[in-house]
C-alpha cells in the first residue's frame, strides 16, 4: 500500500451548496479503486494565480478562480493509475493533481490560518507594548 | 555559513500547499531561486523545486511573473 494524496480544482461555476456532491463523487472514485481514506480538507474559494481553461463538451470554460480542496488515502500503486484517468474524466473538475506523500500530515490550510492570526495577534500585543513604552 | 531554513523552522515536510513557505524561495520573476541564493541542502533543493511546480499546476503559484 502506497499513501497518495489528491488535490483538486473544482469549477467556480458549481454552486456552493453543490460541492460536496462532487467531492462525494471524487471520494467514491477512490473508494471503488480500492481506496482508504483517512484525511483531507474541504474545498474553499481561491484565486488563481494565472487563468486557466478547461473545455466541457462544447463549453468553454475560461477561470480565474476556483475551490482547491484535498484527500489523502491509501492505495495499491497499480490502482492509482486508472483513478488518475477516472479523475481526469469528472467534468466538474478543473484540474487534479495526485502525487506520493507521507503518511502524517504536516500542513493543513486550517493550521497554516491558525498560524497567521497568532502571528497578527503577536505583532499587535507588540506594537501596543511599544505605545506604552513611548508614553 | 549556509543557514537551512526548514530545519530552522521544523518543516518535515515540503508541502505543494505551503504558498507562504514557497513564495519565500522564489525571484521577483517567479523562478526557482538558484541553490546558492535559498542556501538549503541539496536534498531540500530537489523537493523544493518538485514542490513549487506542484503548487504552480494547481494554480497557487504563477508560472511568470513580471
Amino acid at each position: 500500500m502506497q499513501v497518495y494524496e489528491t488535490g483538486y480544482l473544482i469549477l467556480p461555476s458549481i454552486p456552493e451548496d453543490g460541492l460536496s456532491a462532487v467531492v462525494d463523487k471524487i471520494k467514491g472514485l477512490i473508494t471503488k479503486e480500492g481506496g482508504n481514506i483517512f484525511d483531507g480538507e474541504e474545498p474553499m474559494k481561491i484565486d488563481l494565480a494565472y487563468t486557466m481553461s478547461k473545455t466541457v463538451g462544447a463549453s468553454r470554460y475560461v477561470v480565474n478562480e476556483a475551490y482547491l480542496g484535498w484527500v489523502k488515502f491509501e492505495m495499491e500503486p497499480a490502482q492509482a493509475v486508472s483513478l488518475k484517468d477516472s479523475l481526469d474524466k469528472v467534468d466538474e473538475v478543473l484540474r487534479v493533481l495526485l502525487v506520493k506523500a507521507p503518511r502524517e500530515t504536516y500542513f493543513t490550510f486550517a493550521k497554516a490560518q491558525a498560524a497567521l492570526e497568532e502571528k497578527e495577534a503577536q505583532e499587535e500585543a507588540a506594537k501596543e507594548e511599544a505605545e506604552v513604552v513611548v508614553e | 555559513m549556509k543557514k537551512n531554513y526548514f530545519k530552522e523552522n521544523k518543516i518535515e515536510h515540503i508541502d505543494y500547499k505551503d504558498v507562504e513557505t514557497l513564495k519565500k524561495f522564489l525571484t521577483p520573476h517567479a523562478r526557482v531561486q538558484s541553490r546558492k541564493r535559498s542556501g538549503v541542502p541539496s536534498v531540500d533543493q530537489r523537493s523544493l523545486a518538485e514542490a513549487i511546480k506542484r503548487a504552480r499546476f494547481l494554480g497557487l503559484l504563477p508560472y511568470v511573473s513580471r
